[in-house]
């Protein structure tokens, strides 16, 4: 660490490395820090989350009881211990509150004003933060599965619905009307994605375990089909069309810089497209436990040296590196079924919620102090007097003593068998 | 590490969780924690051996290693850690947290594991939850998902505690007011009741003879007081002894005047002296020896009499004794019905309610009373007579002769008695039943009484009766129109025999003749059958062509038989079997089983004694001798317990288990690992697995199949060449 510092501070170094190398040892140090905490609102399971860019310090949460909860990650109490606070509430009292599950939310990417959320009443609302009253409701004819708004477009404001109706449908919030429906899959759409880097690209999943590309500008028809084998018909002989998965696809990505697309299905099976040209990069992610029937909300790491993908395997997070497909680390901590898990991309914090209802901060551990040996041990002493909890407490005394008494009797019975023998 | 340490602990671990023991033998516990305790390395070790053991599929097993493992978890701060990074797994093999994985058999333990490890994770939470995040996650997982109930748990004992106590005090309340109803009831009967009491005494001293020993019927009610004066009279007493009479019975004298010429009656028939009765008399009476001798005139002393003293006492009652009879009697159903159950109720809630004694004693008093009362009136053997009787007689002194007597009847008879079917407006037999009719006795019409003895009732009121659907007339009218004219009112021929005996046997033996359904043989009764038996074949009608020979008559025997016999089968009766099999069997009770000639465990069923000995030498000599046999089969050192006593003290196999097929097989043979767990497999004696051994054993599968090929080869072979057969 020292050593970054000083070649960043000589300008030895690419400002980049530090900042690389400090952010994957943090990612790599995640654990569950029970300094951190975050508000139990949610009465039934959290199927969604998201952090806004802007400042970084709210984030969204929408649970399976309808409820849309806010709430502030910054800490400013100068405390280890900080319990995140729900900031603000649209709770089953409110009468704008989703009636049924909520399944996606999202910040509206240029501005903490705003949040879209969508659930199973077959509704999308937009909200004002301030007054957290729907600015905009949107009708769908089916259940909403999941939206997204593209996080950098500048020339239109769009948003992609993903609902149990086989067309993806486009909202167009300048106009607040449904301007756009793409047509393609033949099933219901689980996952939209637009692409971080072209504006107008945009990645759909859906139950008949196909991935679609769309350029919205061409109104024909999808780009291309995602397809598993490449093109190598002999594998995929049985198929007409091409699939990404060998079941629903209910999980889609980008990485930061969109030149690639990570897709889940219930195959049990993660992959690594190039977004370019939609080739399966064959990355082997092995086993991913995946049973949602809805979608599934997993997110990439920014600006690590490999990057990391964070993805709910059952009841935990499985850490990958993206590329090499590696297994990490799989941070247990939920007691049910993980549905989506956000990293904060400034702080290497990783929340995650799941059907236990928990929101789960996930912290980097700090780098312990290095202090010289003498206080060291002092340090550990004092801890050990903090939290008595830590302390083995094995109880010795009583168990030597009844011993050695029945020692002294066993001692006592043999010499009289001795004696007594004839 | 320590490689026998290590060993050593895996051992224990194993012998700890497979003992099967609700608790944990606490010596090799304690090893086990001494083994823990000094290293790290220990630790771990043993939380992985826990594991497999927590996830084996016995809930005994479980329950064991949970229960270690509640003991290192509150000692090492290193299994904590390991046990708490693993606790979603840790809890799903304790407390189910995952319904699609059960806690495993047998269930009882399963249940109790359960409750244990929901207790152990609250008591964790509250001392270790701060430190430990996962585990306080755990219990709100538990607590707010899964909704265990942990303030139940805790609750428990204080609110059963409570909820007895409440029970208590409101069964104490009833018991109280109880107590007080009854008290008061007691209060306001037991003067009613001891009057009543002492009126039923009065009643049997008034009906009784003195002599007849009343001293152990009346001792210590209050109520009996009166009588308890003539228990002092002296037994030796007769009739002379009415003088001596107590002054309450002297009150009653006329009564008791009527009742003993009966009574005395009574006695002297049950008191027979052998010689004369005035010698007897005499004899109580004298004291002197010679005055004796000089009275009597008798010449010795040396005579005995035998009193023959009957101990039943009979009371008959007669018009003399009627009136204390009556109250006797109303007195007993009073004492019965009303004042025993409602004394032996008081008693019972006295007990109950454990009141004071004087209470309870007092009434237990009135039951005992009460109870000598009934007893008393029980051996008075009193005949009553018969209660309607009497009622219609009392008026009846006139001797009048309007009323008969009839027996009482209800409704509709079926049978009218000859002589009253004037009366009911109906004429005459024979034909009273439908059945008797069509019953094939020979016809005994001309038997039947006839009409003209009782010309008497106007034809026309006949008529009116019949007009009455009411009427038993109208009914019997219709059951004439539907039969045949001949069988209804055939004239008799009215012999010189007594109709009316005559009728009355015949009707009689009707009721014991079958009723048999009608046949040919009925149908040729009595009459000569020229045709019976013979086929008469038909001359061929055709003009010209004539069979050359044709037997013209054929004759049947069969038929012949078929049409002068009957057939009765005679099935018989059922008679249940009364004895039993009675052989002894190995667990020293007698074979209870009841066949009629042989049972299936114990061969033929002869005669045994009640110790299932064969009472007949015979059998005996044949029993013994097939056990001897049996004996000579199996050589007296191959005896199977003797060889397992050899095996077990030599450890060699002798085959003991070979020898002997079927009983012996699964106690010698494979022992088990671990004989103190419950084996899971053993609950599967259920009348399921016993019907499947029996379905699905190899013999009996090979039968079926067999069967079932024969018969498809058959179904191939008949329909061989029918293309739709040939195909499958």
């Amino acid at each position: 660490m020292l050593g970054f510092l000083t070649a960043r501070q000589a300008g030895l170094d690419d400002p980049l490395r530090l900042r690389r190398a400090e952010s994957t040892r943090r990612v790599l140090s995640l654990e569950l820090n029970h300094d951190r905490d975050v508000d139990r609102i949610h009465s039934n399971g959290v199927n969604t989350l998201d952090i806004e860019v802007i400042e970084g310090r709210y984030m969204l949460s929408g649970g399976a009881d309808g409820v849309i909860v806010v709430y502030d990650l910054e800490n400013n109490t100068k405390k280890p211990q900080y319990t995140c606070k729900a900031v603000c509430t649209v709770g089953r009292s409110s009468r704008y509150v989703h009636r049924f599950s909520v399944e996606t939310v999202q910040w509206y990417p240029h501005d903490t004003g705003m949040f879209v959320s969508s659930s199973f009443d077959k509704t999308m609302k937009v909200w004002d933060t301030e007054t957290l009253k729907p600015a905009e409701v949107f009708q769908f004819e089916g259940n909403v599965y999941c939206h997204h708004m593209s996080p950098i477009a500048r020339k239109h404001s769009l948003i992609a619905v993903g609902t149990k109706d086989q067309k993806v449908q486009l909202c167009d919030l300048k106009s607040g009307s449904h301007i756009h429906i793409l047509q393609g899959h033949r099933g219901e759409v689980l996952s939209v994605r637009w692409s971080p880097r072209y504006e107008h690209i945009l990645a759909t999943a859906s139950t008949d375990s196909r991935v679609l590309m769309w350029d919205v500008r061409r109104a024909s028809g999808s780009l291309f089909s995602l397809d598993q084998h490449n093109g190598d018909k002999s594998k995929a002989s049985s198929q007409a069309v091409n699939t990404a998965h060998n079941g629903r696809v209910n999980g889609l990505c980008f990485t930061e810089d969109g030149l690639y697309l990570l897709s889940t299905g219930t195959d049990d099976r993660m992959r690594l497209w190039n977004s370019a040209n939609g080739e399966n990069t064959l990355v082997n992610y092995g086993k991913v436990c995946n049973e949602s029937r809805k979608g599934l909300k997993f997110t990439v790491s920014r600006g690590c040296i490999p990057e990391f993908v964070f993805v709910p395997c059952g009841s935990s997070v499985a850490v990958y590196a993206l590329h090499t497909g590696e297994l990490v680390t799989m941070l247990r901590g939920h007691y049910n079924n993980v549905d989506c898990c956000v990293l904060h991309h400034d702080y290497q914090e990783l929340y995650s919620g799941g059907k236990d209802c928990n929101i789960l901060a996930w912290v980097p551990v700090l780098r312990l102090p290095d202090i010289e040996e003498g206080t060291v041990a002092k340090k550990g002493g004092s801890q050990a007097t903090v939290n008595p909890a830590f302390q083995d407490a094995w109880s010795t005394a009583p168990h030597e003593g009844g011993r050695g008494l029945t020692y002294c009797f066993w001692i006592l019975l043999t010499i009289l068998e001795v004696v007594t023998r004839p | 590490m320590d490689h026998a340490q290590r060993d050593k602990l895996s051992e224990l671990v194993e012998e700890l969780t497979n003992s099967g023991e609700p608790q944990l033998n606490p010596k090799k516990l304690n090893e086990v924690k001494k083994i823990c305790k000094i290293s790290i390395d220990y630790i771990e070790h043993f939380y992985h051996l826990i594991m497999t053991q927590l996830a084996q599929d016995h809930a005994e097993i479980r329950l064991s290693a949970f229960q270690m493992v509640s003991e290192l978890f509150t000692r090492s701060h290193h299994f904590r850690i390991l046990l708490v990074d693993n606790f979603q797994e840790f809890l799903d093999l304790t407390v189910e947290t995952d319904s699609d994985e059960p806690l495993p058999p047998p269930k009882e333990v399963a249940r109790k594991l359960k409750t244990l490890a929901i207790k152990t994770v609250q008591e964790w939470q509250a001392t270790y939850g701060e430190a430990y995040k996962k585990l306080a996650l755990g219990y709100h997982f538990l607590k707010q998902v899964k909704k265990v109930d942990f303030h139940d748990v805790q609750a428990r004992s204080l609110a059963e505690r409570k909820r007895e106590e409440e029970k208590k005090e409101r069964l104490n309340r009833i018991y109280k007011e109880k107590v007080e109803k009854a008290t008061k009831e007691m209060d306001e009967a037991k003067e009613e009741i001891e009057r009543c009491l002492t009126e039923i005494n009065n009643c049997m001293k008034l009906l009784l003879p003195t002599e007849f020993d009343l001293g152990d019927l009346k001792t210590t009610t209050e109520a009996t007081n009166s009588i308890a004066s003539v228990s002092s009279v002296p037994n030796e007493k007769t009739n002379t002894s009415m003088d001596d009479q107590p002054c309450c019975s002297k009150d009653l004298d006329d009564g008791r005047k009527r009742t003993d010429p009966e009574t005395s009656r009574g006695m002297s028939a049950d008191e027979e002296v052998e010689d004369s009765s005035e010698d007897e008399d005499n004899v109580e009476e004298v004291v002197d020896e010679d005055a004796f001798i000089r009275n009597t005139g008798l010449i010795s002393h040396k005579y005995s009499l035998d009193l023959n003293l009957s101990e039943d006492l009979k009371l008959k009652e007669t018009e003399e004794n009627e009136a204390v009879v009556n109250t006797m009697k109303d007195l007993y159903t009073l004492i019965s019905t009303k004042h025993l159950p409602a004394v032996r109720s008081w008693v019972q809630v006295f007990t109950k309610a454990g009141v004071p004694d004087p209470l309870l004693r007092q009434a237990i008093d009135l039951k005992n009373c009460l109870d000598r009362a009934l007893q008393k009136h029980k051996d008075l053997h009193i005949e009553y007579k018969a209660r309607q009787r009497r009622v219609m007689k009392a008026p009846e002194s006139s001797d009048e002769d309007d009323f008969e007597e009839v027996p009482e009847k209800e409704g509709f008879e079926p049978h009218i008695p000859g002589h009253l079917r004037e009366e009911y407006g109906l004429d005459e037999p024979p034909s009273t039943s439908v059945a008797c009719k069509l019953s094939v006795q020979p016809p005994v019409n001309h038997h039947a009484p006839s009409v003209p003895q009782f010309p008497s009732r106007p034809r026309n009121r006949t008529a009116d009766e019949d007009q009455d659907p009411t009427c038993a007339a109208s009914t019997l009218r219709l059951f004439k129109q539907r039969l045949p004219k001949g069988l209804v009112s055939s004239p008799s021929s009215g012999g010189g025999v007594d109709p009316k005996d005559m009728a009355r046997d015949l009707s009689e033996d009707r009721k014991i003749a079958p009723v048999i359904p009608f046949g040919l043989d009925l149908y040729y009764w009595g009459k000569d059958q020229p045709t019976a038996g013979r086929i008469i074949k038909n001359h061929s009608q055709h003009q010209f062509w004539v069979p050359t020979e044709v037997e013209e008559e054929v004759e049947n025997k069969e038929l012949a038989a078929h049409m002068k016999s009957r057939y009765i089968t005679f099935a018989g009766s059922f008679q249940p079997v009364k004895h039993r099999c009675k052989a002894p069997m190995p667990n020293g009770a007698l074979c209870e089983r009841q066949d009629r000639v042989k049972c299936p465990f114990h061969g033929r069923i002869i005669p045994r004694d009640d110790l299932g000995k064969p009472t007949n030498p015979e059998d005996a000599a044949r029993l013994d001798k097939e056990e001897w046999k049996r004996r000579e089969e199996q050589p007296d050192w191959r005896d199977p317990e003797l060889m397992r006593d050899i095996e077990l003290a030599t450890g060699e196999d002798l085959g003991s288990s070979k020898t002997f097929g079927k009983g012996n097989k699964g106690k010698g043979k494979r022992k088990k690992k671990y004989p103190n767990l419950s084996d899971l497999k053993k609950s599967g004696n259920t009348s399921r697995s016993r019907l499947e051994k029996k379905v699905f054993n190899p013999s009996s599968m090979r039968r079926v199949t067999d069967v079932m090929n024969k018969m498809d080869k058959l179904k191939h072979a008949k329909f061989a060449n029918q293309f739709n057969y040939a195909l499958n």
